[in-house]
């Protein structure tokens, strides 16, 4: 089932032009991987996903995104609800200032999802758990997140874009800042998570793409070059620019 | 003579280093290896210039008036003048060789002034000679010494080192001389009036003790009900909080707007123009306080029915709060915008409205620095002199009715020491055990201040 459709998406960062046309179609449950080297447009276009771009003054966004056949890039689209829906985590880990618990009741409070305590309680529990961090912070949810391990910061952060539910979970190059065994962990919870939520990961790791994706993405120079399923762009790619990239000639 | 010395002395130094930069060169050029960089052997030499000089010239303004002095008062000696006399006919000597002298020229000071010139032409050129020949002396054997091998980059850096040194060192001791100078006054003072009396008395009248004959002798219990610092303290405070519920509000929310709300095009605009409110004199706004302000709300007042005084502490703690405005818009929109981007995205990234980020996320990150910002406004309002003096009057009253007028701690200490004062006198120690509280307080919430800025600096390190 096809969850997002792209279609001649543009983006201009004031009159200079990011990406080009992109048509994209992303498979719902499934972990799509978007690769290419550094300021490719892959983290734009991720961005265009749940219009974060808004937030950069001079970046503009043509074009249609489907989500569930609704345009997002349509005036009536309202913000809010369009980030509620599709979760982010990004390249940093970036917990708030706040405790283990604060940080992922966060969400829940400004959309309005728990009406008691015990509801909260329960939310806070569900996410951490399906973050796989819920053993390690049981006893301090009430300590600052910031105090936690670079991997369990990174996992909170999962955790805190879950606790709403999303239908999709964006992921900017999440285990750039990560050791082996933290990225590990992170990449095995993205195979976990695929069964409720459709993935959408930008990697600078071709090995990490290979593992986690079904669908694979590559940009260059912002166009959208080639994609297809992981197997087929890895081991038999079209395209000359994909198979130099990804045998490692260039980027 | 002197400036004609000091010219010739720079010259000197910038001749030593050329040279010094010249012989690297020389020694560059023979294809030896420097072990610095040319500039250096420059510094090296003009440094050898600069330290034996500056040592004679101290050495010479301590020692060169009391040894002329000495040579002049040994004609006198042994007649029989006591050590007053004697200072005294030195200062006439000086003044008749300058022909500044208009009392009766006797023959006996008019030879010591001869001598006494003539001592000090000997004393210019003598010091003349030495300086320049210890110079040259000294830049001589140092050029000597520079070769391929020897090393000027490491007692240049050292020399810097100890300028530098020095320079925080004069700013240190200024301080801590300030606050002896306070304390041995405020010391004297609490001799005479007890402490408590100062700290717990509610009535402040320091014209009585004008009132004193100065044949009469010190009495301590005429001053019971002088010097009771109560109702400045409280007039302190109290404009102090006027003027920050203006600031705190008004500051903040310019702060979040410029930080988080303006344009970059906007921004660019209103923040210097903030700004220009710090720039404003204090003048200026102690009479826009005391000739706008207050006549504006006396009438404001008056059509209600209210009874406003002229110089009311609503207007002094007002315009006092306008001033501080832009104190504290601009560090909290330095702290506001160091708020990393990362946790901006974040709370966006969860659906999160621009109100609901700041209020939940951005606020609360930046809140120590905030009260760091405000503590530092406060201090501000509290030392803030010129605009209580002009707008809220000088009568002390103890009130804590903001139309009717009270005094500071700050403008109590300008009625004191302004006009004719007889130091040691109770009246004019008063003033210094003022300064004393004053600077204890604000060296307290800027001490606080800090702790709590550098605290929230650790936070995102």
């Amino acid at each position: 089932m096809i969850k997002i459709k792209a279609k001649n998406v543009d983006v201009f960062y004031g009159k200079k032009q990011a990406l080009y046309n992109i048509g994209l179609d992303i498979e719902e449950n499934q972990v799509t991987a978007l690769i290419g080297p550094s300021g490719c447009g892959k983290s734009t276009f991720l961005r265009c996903l749940n219009r974060m771009n808004d937030v950069i003054d001079i970046c503009s966004v043509k074009g249609e995104i489907l989500i569930n056949d609704f345009n997002i890039n349509d005036k009536s689209c309202d913000v809010v609800r369009l980030r509620e829906k599709i979760g982010m985590v990004f390249q940093k880990p970036n917990p708030f200032p706040k405790t283990v618990y604060e940080n992922i009741s966060y969400g829940p409070t400004i959309h309005g999802m728990a009406q008691s305590k015990q509801e909260m309680d329960e939310i806070v529990e569900t996410s951490l758990k399906k973050a796989a961090l819920w053993e390690e912070v049981k006893d301090r949810l009430h300590e600052p997140g910031t105090g936690l391990s670079g991997g369990q910061q990174q996992r909170l952060c999962i955790a805190r874009a879950i606790s709403v539910r999303p239908e999709v979970i964006l992921m900017d190059e999440p285990c750039s800042a990560l050791d082996p065994i933290a990225t590990a962990q992170i990449e095995e919870l993205i195979d976990e998570l695929k069964k409720e939520h459709t993935i959408i990961i930008v990697t600078h790791s071709m090995a990490q793409a290979a593992r986690v994706s079904q669908n694979t993405g590559f940009f260059h120079l912002g166009h959208l070059i080639e994609h297809g399923s992981t197997d087929k762009i890895f081991k038999n790619p079209d395209n000359t620019k994909t198979q130099d990239y990804i045998t490692g000639r260039f980027g | 003579m002197n400036l004609i010395l000091f010219t010739f002395i720079v010259l000197l130094g910038f001749t030593s280093y050329y040279f010094g930069r010249k012989k690297a060169y020389t020694i560059q050029s023979s294809n030896k290896r420097l072990t610095a960089l040319p500039q250096f052997y420059g510094y090296y030499l003009a440094i050898w210039c600069a330290i034996p000089a500056f040592i004679i010239f101290s050495l010479w303004a301590i020692f060169e008036p009391t040894i002329v002095k000495l040579l002049v008062l040994s004609d006198y000696s042994n007649q029989g003048y006591l050590d007053d006399e004697l200072n005294l006919i030195y200062e006439k000597t000086k003044s008749l060789s300058r022909g500044q002298f208009t009392g009766e020229i006797t023959p006996f000071i008019e030879s010591s002034a001869e001598k006494y010139l003539s001592l000090r032409s000997i004393a210019q050129s003598s010091k003349a000679v030495i300086v320049l020949s210890i110079i040259i002396a000294s830049v001589a054997y140092a050029y000597k010494r520079i070769s391929s091998n020897s090393r000027t980059r490491e007692p240049v850096e050292k020399f810097l080192n100890a300028v530098l040194f020095t320079a925080s060192l004069a700013a240190i001791l200024t301080t801590v001389g300030i606050v002896f100078s306070l304390i041995f006054q405020t010391i004297d003072f609490f001799k005479v009036i007890p402490l408590f009396d100062f700290v717990f008395g509610t009535h402040w009248y320091p014209a009585k003790a004008f009132v004193r004959d100065s044949s009469e002798a010190l009495d301590p219990s005429m001053y019971s009900d002088t010097f009771g610092a109560v109702p400045i303290f409280a007039g302190t405070f109290f404009i102090a909080f006027i003027a920050m519920c203006v600031a705190i509000p008004i500051g903040l929310m310019s702060g979040i707007y410029l930080a988080e709300y303006a344009s970059s095009k906007v921004r660019q605009y209103a923040k210097p123009l903030i700004e220009i409110l710090a720039g404003i004199p204090t003048v200026v706004y102690g009479f826009f306080a005391a000739l706008t302000v207050g006549p504006f709300l006396k009438e404001l007042g008056t059509s209600m029915g209210l009874e406003v005084s002229a110089e009311s502490a609503l207007a002094a703690g007002g315009v006092m709060g306008i001033m501080i405005i832009p104190f504290i818009s601009s560090l909290s929109d330095d702290v506001i915008t160091s708020v990393p981007q990362s946790l901006r995205d974040g709370s966006y990234a969860m659906g999160a409205t621009k109100s609901e980020t700041i209020k939940r996320v951005i606020f609360p990150a930046a809140l120590p620095g905030i009260v760091g910002s405000i503590l530092l406004g406060v201090s501000r309002a509290i030392g803030e002199t010129m605009i209580v003096v002009m707008a809220s009057g000088l009568a002390a009253n103890l009130t804590l009715n903001p139309l009717e007028s009270t005094s500071t701690i700050t403008a109590q200490i300008v009625v004191i020491l302004i006009g004719d004062q007889a130091f040691g006198d109770p009246k004019t120690q008063a003033a210094f055990a003022l300064g004393m509280s004053l600077f204890l307080v604000t060296l307290c919430l800027n001490i606080v201040a800090l702790r709590v800025v550098k605290k929230y600096r650790e936070k995102y390190e």
